[in-house]
């Protein structure tokens, strides 16, 4: 073939995170409608301020049973009839509960918006909350738990919680409540949790799509408009802290082919000054398979399929606050290499934390997660679901737009300072599920921390 | 009347048109335009999947496809990734059954070096293709199988269910990941040959859709691509001819440490492209697609015997399809109970079809995946790749919800009488066993002994 040099770029076309048009409803709802041509599926993300830290003492798992329990009937379908006539819009509705909150998603073909929000609003204003329907989502939910403890991630994951937060803290039991707690919650806790949370005042609905045509102003009169509550009352909100001794914890898996790592402890949040910085350091480190971890780890020594660091944030209402981001590294590698495949990630913030990261690692960085945003924006849903992120984490409308601006604006040493002071090689808390026979000495000998042994 | 018809007008293959040329090397050209966003989708299928494989080599497509991110005559190492990432593209590629395809999506801007980039593989990957990379990412691929399959519970039951429903020696008897000891055994000169004889412009369709000014496009792809030689080298698959049934009842019955009981099944259905496979689509989808399906209602709402019970659909076009049973038990319940349940409703619905309620739920559900899927331009380039290798024809894309709406209530039912049947189909049951370790939590139940 004849080859070709590497062809420049062209001229980039501005593209710019779309800025909703914010109202409110005269029931106190808040709206925030974007209008995006093109996207002829309509993305509606409703959250609802009822946390998990909500739930009354020993009922963990009641805000996801009352979630499911919102497509579950309402004073005008039963259970199979809501679900029927959903489908009929061809929608999808899925709706649950996390730290901040409930959240609703729906995605419909903007012809039949109407219809399905019509259904929404009926789930929202009057859901039955049937005994027997409850009854049947408490076993399902128990049916669920097994499965989730026999999935390595999940399983990690509840680990880390565990070993994080204080065991007073609701963040340290599972999201989705544990046998004990789910077997004791009936229809009449869910109707008292939803009595005590569920309320236009406090929620906001985020439309998005192409809504040509659409009169969204008496759509929503009609619909969402018609759901009523009270005020609601403001609730103290208690601040994340978190055990990040350094310290390694293996949960047993005899026979486990790979092992499944999870390393974390809790860091900035959107509202802190560094979280720009945190974002760009985080990526070389582990945001892609040409990033720092993956260059060793899959690049160079094969270990895994992938591993990668991130932030995602457990709960912020507001500047000191008291939120946090859950900082951490996840993935795994073949039985086997556990030990060489730790001591090489180890070493890979080692040094990091001793020479920084390059000018050109920062820059490409900066092109990637800058330029990839007209990508990632495409659909409505992905528009939604940002736009409602930063409802939930009580951030300005313009949030998502400011931050490409502040990437761009971040160096290369402030990237650097904000990856080593998130990922600190001595205060990182280790949970590996895989095959403690053969796992735990070799990982005993890198001297990062406490070994213990907990069973499966 | 047909129902559900009421959102395609808009959407769908609505406003969407698509152009295709050929290069005189061969090489399929598909170009579809649409400005509302900045961006692009560069999308390439190769006629190639784990059904060109041979005996002794499963997985070797697969870990070729691998192979491609590893380097090029003019890229080095992970330049591939690194470019486009660094333009602010996202990218990967993915192997199946009957195809490779690999995608970048691109700001507009930077669509050409998405095109550099690909025609640099398909012209000049041996010249940086080193035992070195074939060493690594055998590891990586088998790192891959591991986390994918060998490490989740029933992660190989998909395995499990295509090597019963197609014959030992059949193209389809065995899954894209392919076998570790297939995977071992791989060499440098494998990877080189399967290039040789798979990567060539005449056995790809280029796909081009987005923000993209078409004339200027052509140019870039002629002048990148033109010159890469074409060639005859390419073997057909092995015949993939089956009966359309299987005949008889196969089973299988699985005992592994998994959390509960699950029965599977697989049927071999119509091929894709046809209508009789649209019309089994409908059917799985009333049978076993949503929560408003009959057997998520019969078994998950009224016998309350299963937590997740549902239908999934194989679409393949060299060999039947495949439909996918997946129901997981709750608490003790016995497989026996479950199938019953499930023989009853199948035959309940070949003997009296879909209502025209639930023809109508099926037909809008399948509308919107289509909205979704052509809601995107990577969404959109790959199946305008789809219809023109598998199909040979591009436009078949933007006309195919179309199709599903116009299937009829009696084509549904037909369908369902002619393959949901239990001498079509092969069985797979797990039943959980008891850690080899005598250790168990204390705060979780043991999976189905309760």
């Amino acid at each position: 073939m004849e080859y070709h040099p590497q062809p420049t770029p062209g001229t980039a076309r501005p593209w710019a995170f779309p800025a909703p048009e914010r109202g409110a409803l005269p029931n106190g709802l808040t709206v925030l409608r974007c209008h995006r041509p093109g996207q002829q599926v309509v993305a509606v993300e409703i959250f609802l301020d009822a946390p998990l830290d909500a739930e009354p003492e020993g009922l963990d798992g009641v805000a996801t049973i009352m979630s499911r329990a919102l497509s579950e009937g309402t004073d005008k379908r039963s259970a199979e009839e809501f679900a029927a006539e959903l489908e009929r819009c061809g929608a999808t509705l899925d709706a649950h509960a996390d730290h901040p909150g409930v959240r609703v998603s729906l995605e419909v073909p903007a012809s039949r918006l109407a219809k399905a929000l019509g259904l929404v609003a009926e789930a929202l204003r009057a859901p039955a909350f049937a005994e027997s329907e409850i009854e049947r989502l408490v076993g399902n939910r128990l049916d669920e738990i097994p499965h989730e403890q026999a999935n390595p991630s999940r399983r990690a994951a509840k680990q880390l919680s565990k070993e994080l937060f204080p065991a007073t803290a609701r963040m340290s039991r599972p999201r989705l409540g544990t046998e004990e707690t789910v077997r004791r919650i009936d229809a009449a806790a869910v109707r008292a949790f939803f009595d005590a949370h569920i309320r236009p005042a406090t929620a906001t609905a985020v439309i998005v799509g192409d809504l040509t045509g659409i009169d969204l102003d008496a759509l929503l009169a009609d619909t969402l408009g018609d759901w009523s509550g009270d005020a609601g009352q403001a609730r103290p909100v208690p601040p994340i802290t978190a055990d990040d001794t350094g310290r390694v914890v293996i949960v047993d898996r005899p026979g486990a082919v790979q092992t499944q790592l999870l390393i974390g402890r809790i860091g900035a949040d959107r509202h802190e000054r560094v979280w720009p910085a945190q974002v760009l350091g985080t990526y070389c480190l582990g945001g892609t398979l040409t990033s720092r971890l993956d260059r060793v780890l899959r690049e160079e020594k094969g270990y895994t399929y992938g591993v990668r660091a991130f932030a995602q944030v457990l709960r912020s209402t507001g500047p000191d606050s008291g939120g946090a981001a859950m900082l951490a590294i996840s993935g795994s590698v073949d039985t086997e290499s556990t030990g060489p495949a730790l001591d090489d990630l180890w070493k890979v913030l080692r040094t990091l934390a001793a020479e920084g990261l390059t000018d050109a690692e920062r820059e490409t960085a900066v092109q990637n997660l800058v330029g990839v945003a007209p990508l990632k924006f495409e659909t409505a849903a992905s528009v939604a679901s940002t736009l409602a992120d930063q409802v939930e984490q009580h951030l300005p409308d313009d949030y998502q737009a400011q931050l490409y601006a502040r990437l761009a604006e971040t160096g290369t040493v402030e990237a650097t300072a904000a990856v080593v002071s998130a990922f600190p090689v001595d205060r990182l808390v280790t949970v590996l599920v895989g095959d403690a026979a053969q796992i735990a000495e070799p990982v005993k000998a890198l001297g990062i921390g406490e070994v213990t042994v907990v069973s499966g | 009347m047909p129902m559900g018809h009421t959102a395609t007008a808009q959407a769908g293959s609505g406003g969407l048109t698509a152009t295709e040329h050929r290069l005189a090397n061969g090489l399929r050209v598909v170009l579809s335009e649409d400005h509302l966003t900045p961006v692009a989708a560069v999308c390439l299928w190769y006629d190639v999947g784990s059904r060109h494989e041979v005996k002794g080599r499963t997985g070797l497509a697969h870990l070729f496809e691998h192979l491609m991110f590893q380097g090029s005559g003019q890229v080095k190492g992970n330049g591939h990734f690194e470019l486009v990432q660094g333009a602010g593209g996202s990218l990967n590629g993915t192997t199946s059954f009957e195809r490779t395809n690999y995608f970048e999506t691109m700001p507009t801007h930077q669509v050409e070096l998405a095109l550099w980039l690909e025609a640099d593989r398909m012209g000049s990957l041996l010249a940086a293709l080193d035992e070195e990379s074939m060493e690594n990412q055998r590891d990586v691929v088998k790192n891959e199988r591991r986390q994918r399959y060998d490490n989740v519970p029933y992660g190989t039951a998909f395995e499990k269910l295509t090597a019963l429903a197609y014959p030992e020696g059949h193209p389809y008897h065995h899954t894209p990941i392919g076998s570790m000891a297939d995977l071992d055994a791989a060499t440098l000169e494998d990877a080189r040959a399967f290039f040789r004889t798979y990567y060539a412009p005449n056995n790809a369709v280029l796909s081009i859709v987005g923000d993209i000014d078409p004339e200027q496009t052509l140019a870039w792809v002629e002048k990148y691509f033109g010159s890469i030689p074409s060639h005859d080298g390419k073997q057909p698959p092995r015949d993939g001819t089956l009966p359309e049934t299987i005949g008889e009842q196969l089973r299988e019955v699985v005992h592994e440490e998994v959390p509960a009981r699950a029965l599977m099944a697989a049927y071999r259905l119509p091929h894709d492209g046809t209508r009789a496979c649209d019309a089994a689509d409908l059917a799985l989808t009333v049978l076993g697609g949503g929560e408003s399906s009959r057997l998520h209602n019969r078994l998950v709402r009224r016998d309350r015997t299963a937590v997740a019970a549902g239908f999934g659909l194989l679409r393949l076009a060299g060999a039947p399809s495949l439909g996918w049973l997946d129901v997981k038990t709750s608490g003790g319940v016995e497989v026996e109970t479950i199938e019953a349940a499930v023989d009853e409703e199948l035959a309940r619905f070949a003997a009296d079809g879909p209502t025209p309620e639930e023809m109508e739920r099926a037909q809008a559900q399948l509308e919107r995946e289509w909205l979704d899927r052509l809601g995107t331009v990577a969404g959109r380039a790959d199946e305008l790749c789809r219809y023109a290798v598998l199909f040979g024809d591009p436009q078949l894309a933007l006309s195919a919800v179309g199709r599903v709406l116009d299937i009829t209530a009696e084509e549904v039912r037909e369908a369902a009488e002619a393959a949901l049947r239990p001498d079509n189909r092969a069985v797979l049951v797990y039943e959980p066993i008891e850690p080899a370790d005598e250790a168990e939590g204390t705060d979780e139940p043991e999976g189905a002994d309760k």
